[in-house]
């Protein structure tokens, strides 16, 4: 565990103060009629991409933010939303 | 101290003696010295026994390249002796022998090495397998390293972390350079060097340098202004362990006598960094290249330079390269008799070093090199073969000096996404493109001219710097055309043996490969470098591939009749050298929590046990049981210290949108003074969290959670709400408010008592009340029945609970009040048949499956409540594991928790159990299959050990008592 993550209110900082939240999957679907398959999906399958992917990452050991930033998952280094684009 | 040779290059202190033991035997070294060189300087030649054939070895290449330099120190295995420095008291000794090194019974291996071919005991041991254990059990005797010591190791072993703007890998010429030049522009540099000192190959060499001193002088005033640079810190002999993406380096510090330590793990966070490893000599290959009395060039010249020892009486040399036949005309000069000197080249060597040996009537042979060692544990003839095989020459000798070549030290490299390909003009596997703020100077590159490796480490530096956001890219590309047009190193030497089927040529010294064996295994088919690495395991002992990393290739290209150098090395992984466990522990700081009353209850004889960080009151007094402090709750009043409960405030206008979403209840019409219990699940709908919510102002709540959820609480709250644009604060009381327990059927009266004026403050059935004690310290009083119906919660400031302890003690004293702690309230909350998150609930246990579905609001809407649709999906699912209670049919007897329900098969777990004195009867809480769930269903549960039986048991709804 090597990476740095740029919180966005303390900065770069070490990979060890914070708490992974998983990749960026938007806001929560809620729908009450949704099947058993559909709400298993959301909550369990992820989407495992090899490369850039957005994702939520917590500030634990500092400032207690939320936040999300773009990781090359095969790299372990951050990128900006921009290369992700190309 | 007698027998080291003077000079000025020496590192050592000849007249400070350090005394030592090896083998029950005192010795003396002096100070400076290694664990080997003291060891070579009285006489010691065999120092260990080879792992597979117990084939004797000695000192090799002084910088612990392989494992034949391993010992035990201080009933510690696997100590390098190469890279260890002396210290006074040392006790030494061999492993791996039967015996001694010079006479090892087990030596007996070595006669049936054609028996032994790479793998066999895969491929002789794995039938029959009952038998494999006697197998493994003799093989691992024979085969062994070190013996494991139990004990954890003495001295002190630390961690540091540190963070700079450059870091330096290699304290020799370009690394110093390197460094100076960040260091120009004020940026912080650490420095990491192997050895004990700076200045790389310059610093046991006497010739002169092209600035016209001689090189060890150059190396020592370029060290000098490092080390007198204020940016720079230095660390020597500091081994480089791994370099991880981000600029994450890691290293293992051996400590000097005078340090404080005896091993440092270093993690360093560099925003650039340099490597500048340089070479190494890389190994000739010949028949017993073995043998004590076989070493390096690079070994031989620093053993005389560095520590004053001439390695032998009468030498041989067979070298690859100019720096080598320097070495060879600079031990001649400190009075060791060469009788010749092989050059594997079949030209180009400098003309003058060759004059220079010639006219000390050594004789000169080139293109010629060793390929045989004769003697039994010691070099007592060498035989010289020209390079195709076709002529030959015997000479007396007890000293061969072998290397083929010098090759590039680019492990740290290897490790790491950095692009190699071969060099033409070198032949060496050199770096093309690096990661992202890394860099390579000066031999690893393959500079050879003194100017050209400092520049090159200079260069590195600027480079480095610019990336720090310094001025010096135009300085770095300056330099870097200036180096383009530098004259070109000479080529290398590639041949790595003399012709022959190398039965005895080692290539791994570690597990005992030889060229034969590679052969072999390329002809099973494993004739990639990978793959004939893990198969043979050559390169995979303890010095973890970075000797026969450099020949394993050039043995392999000829296996596969390819040109030489065709083949990559293998890849390397960390750690680069092995490393203590202890050393990477460090200090271990374990960070413990104390409650504000840890005095009051250690007067009152409470036992402490650790709960997550927190350290708690298990029971007080003798009684592990607690039957005292169980009685007092049934009959009178106890009191618990619960301060390791998580408290929160909450306040804002989306304060309560924010509650409804977490808890599974609606707290809708929540009023002011009344207290709700409720519930967290999180998407699968299993409970994570239980506790007390009430409001205290207008959009102001407090709320209790379990001591174990205190510490996720809150990010679980700005999870939740994290795509919302709520406004609320959050804030975290667990530590700045303590709280106690007050519960029995006195809690009430003590609680009036307490409160003498206000006793009407005392809160109803599920109420709450913020009030005062007649001290004037602010409490809240939450109304709660977990260990007995009538019960009180009292928080209050940290700072204040001792006095709030005092009040109610003091009011309690009449009704012979009573501590209590966690064995009591486990089984008075078990006697109320109330669970345990995390002791009674798992993974998979939702809030339906432990009875407690009536805590969800089913018509609340418009919060998107967590938990909610798995809830839904759950509610009519067969097949669920259900939380139940039992009695036992034998009243004394409690089956352990864990301990598992069945019939025919498995059918659910006991998850807790006590034996409750108030009811004379076992009971406890179980994870059943629904079907067993049933009141008055009979369980079986099986308790294992020695009286394995099978209990009877009786399903039981509701409270126990």
């Amino acid at each position: 565990m090597s990476a740095i993550i740029t919180c966005p209110v303390c900065g770069p900082r070490n990979i060890y103060e914070f708490r992974f939240g998983g990749e960026n999957r938007g806001p929560r679907p809620f729908d009450i009629r949704a099947t058993p398959e559909q709400w298993y999906a959301y909550v369990h399958l992820r989407t495992n991409a090899a490369g850039p992917q957005q994702e939520w990452w917590y500030h634990r050991d500092g400032c207690g933010t939320w936040f999300t930033v773009w990781r090359d998952v095969t790299c372990d280094r951050e990128v900006a939303a921009g290369e992700v684009r190309k | 101290m007698t027998g080291r040779l003077p000079g000025a290059t020496l590192r050592i202190d000849p007249n400070e003696a350090v005394a030592f033991t090896y083998r029950g035997r005192s010795l003396r070294g002096v100070a400076g010295d290694t664990l080997a060189s003291a060891l070579f300087a009285n006489g010691v030649r065999i120092f260990s026994r080879s792992f597979k054939y117990h084939r004797p070895r000695g000192l090799y290449s002084l910088d612990g390249q392989s494992s034949t330099c391993l010992m035990a120190v201080d009933d510690v295995a696997n100590v390098k002796a190469e890279i260890t420095p002396l210290r006074e008291g040392m006790a030494v000794a061999p492993q791996n022998v039967l015996g001694s090194p010079e006479h090892d019974l087990l030596a007996v291996t070595g006669w049936f090495g054609w028996a032994m071919p790479p793998g066999f005991y895969y491929r002789l041991f794995h039938k029959p397998w009952r038998l494999w254990p006697l197998f493994a059990g003799l093989l691992r005797r024979g085969a062994g390293l070190g013996k494991l010591n139990q004990e954890p190791p003495a001295g002190d072993f630390e961690n540091q972390f540190l963070n700079c703007d450059v870091c330096v890998v290699g304290g020799g010429p370009a690394g110093m350079r390197a460094a100076l030049a960040a260091a120009e522009f004020d940026l912080r540099v650490v420095l990491l060097e192997t050895r004990p000192h700076l200045g790389g190959f310059y610093d046991w060499r006497v010739a002169p340098s092209p600035w016209g001193e001689p090189f060890y002088d150059r190396g020592r005033s370029l060290a000098g202004k490092v080390s007198r640079h204020d940016a720079i810190r230095v660390f020597p002999m500091a081994h480089l362990t791994a370099i991880f993406p981000g600029n994450l380096l890691t290293a293992v510090q051996t400590g000097r006598p005078d340090d404080g330590f005896r091993e440092r793990y270093l993690e360093i966070r560099a925003r650039s960094a340099v490597v500048a490893t340089g070479c190494v000599d890389r190994p000739l290959l010949f028949e017993n290249n073995d043998r004590p009395g076989v070493m390096l060039c690079n070994c031989a010249h620093r053993l005389a330079r560095t520590y004053g020892l001439l390695p032998g009486k009468r030498a041989v040399f067979s070298v690859g390269n100019d720096l080598m036949l320097e070495a060879a005309d600079d031990l001649a000069e400190m009075g060791l008799e060469i009788a010749a000197v092989a050059d594997a080249r079949t030209g180009g060597q400098d003309r003058r070093l060759v004059q220079r040996l010639e006219d000390r009537g050594i004789s000169f042979l080139r293109g010629w090199l060793a390929a045989d060692v004769r003697g039994r544990r010691d070099v007592r003839r060498v035989r010289l073969t020209r390079r195709d095989g076709r002529r030959s020459r015997w000479f007396e000798a007890d000293l061969l000096v072998a290397s083929a070549d010098r090759a590039p030290a680019a492990d740290p490299l290897l490790m790491t996404t950095a692009r190699f390909e071969r060099d033409r003009h070198t032949g060496f596997m050199l770096p093309v493109e690096l990661p992202p703020g890394l860099h390579a100077a000066g031999r690893l590159l393959a500079w050879e001219e003194p100017h050209a490796i400092e520049d090159s480490g200079r260069l590195a530096g600027l480079r480095a710097a610019a990336e720090c956001g310094a001025a010096s890219s135009r300085d770095a590309e300056r330099l870097s055309d200036d180096l383009r047009g530098r004259a070109a190193s000479r080529p290398g030497q590639m041949v790595s043996r003399a012709p022959g089927r190398g039965h005895r040529s080692f290539v791994c010294f570690d597990e005992d490969v030889s060229v034969a064996d590679i052969h072999r295994v390329a002809a099973e088919g494993f004739d990639n470098v990978e793959l004939c690495k893990r198969y043979s395991t050559a390169g995979m002992g303890p010095s973890q591939g970075g000797m026969p990393g450099h020949n394993l290739p050039l043995v392999m290209a000829e296996c596969r009749a390819e040109a030489v150098g065709s083949l990559p090395p293998s890849r390397v992984r960390s750690p680069l050298r092995p490393t203590l466990l202890a050393t990477l522990a460090g200090k271990h700081y374990d960070v413990i929590k104390q409650t504000p009353l840890r005095r009051v209850q250690e007067k009152l004889g409470g036992v402490f046990v650790r709960a997550g960080q927190w350290e708690r009151v298990q029971h007080f007094g003798h009684d592990a049981g607690a039957g005292d402090e169980i009685a007092a709750v049934h009959a009178g009043v106890g009191l618990m210290d619960v301060s390791t409960l998580g408290k929160f405030r909450i306040a804002g206008p989306d304060a309560l949108a924010l509650l409804q979403r977490v808890y599974v209840s609606d707290l809708d019409g929540l009023e002011r003074e009344q207290l709700k219990y409720s519930a967290m699940c999180n998407e699968d709908g299993c409970l994570i969290d239980d506790g007390l919510i009430t409001r205290t102002g207008e959009s102001d709540y407090y709320f209790t959670t379990t001591s174990a959820r205190a510490a996720q609480t809150v990010e679980w709250l700005r999870y939740h709400s994290r795509f919302e644009d709520w406004d609320f604060h959050i804030v975290n009381l667990t530590d700045a408010w303590g709280a106690v327990s007050l519960a029995g059927p006195a809690a009430h009266r003590v609680l009036a008592n307490a409160l003498e004026k206000r006793s009407s403050h005392v809160p109803p059935l599920r109420g709450y009340r913020e009030t005062r004690l007649p001290s004037g310290i602010p409490v809240k009083i939450l109304q709660v029945g977990f260990v007995a119906d009538q019960g009180y919660e009292i928080h209050a400031p940290a700072s204040a609970m001792t006095d709030v302890w005092d009040a109610l003690w003091e009011a309690g004293r009449p009704l012979g009040i009573r501590a209590f702690g966690l064995e009591a309230q486990n089984v008075l909350r078990l006697e109320r048949g109330h669970l345990i998150i995390g002791e009674d609930t798992e993974s998979r246990t939702n809030l339906l499956d432990l009875g407690l579905g009536f805590l969800w609001d089913r018509d609340k809407r418009g919060f998107k409540t967590v938990g909610v649709p798995a809830l839904r999906h759950t509610e009519n699912q067969p097949g669920r594991m259900k939380l139940i209670g039992f009695k036992m049919k034998d009243p004394a007897s409690t089956p352990p928790g864990g301990s598992i329900v069945v019939d025919t098969e498995v059918r659910g777990h006991v998850t807790s159990s006590r034996y409750s004195r108030a009811l004379k009867q076992s009971i406890g809480l179980a994870l059943v299959e629904e079907p067993l769930a049933a009141p008055g269903s009979p369980l079986e549960i099986f308790v294992g050990g020695p009286d394995r039986r099978r209990l009877g048991a009786v399903v039981h709804r509701g409270p126990f008592y």
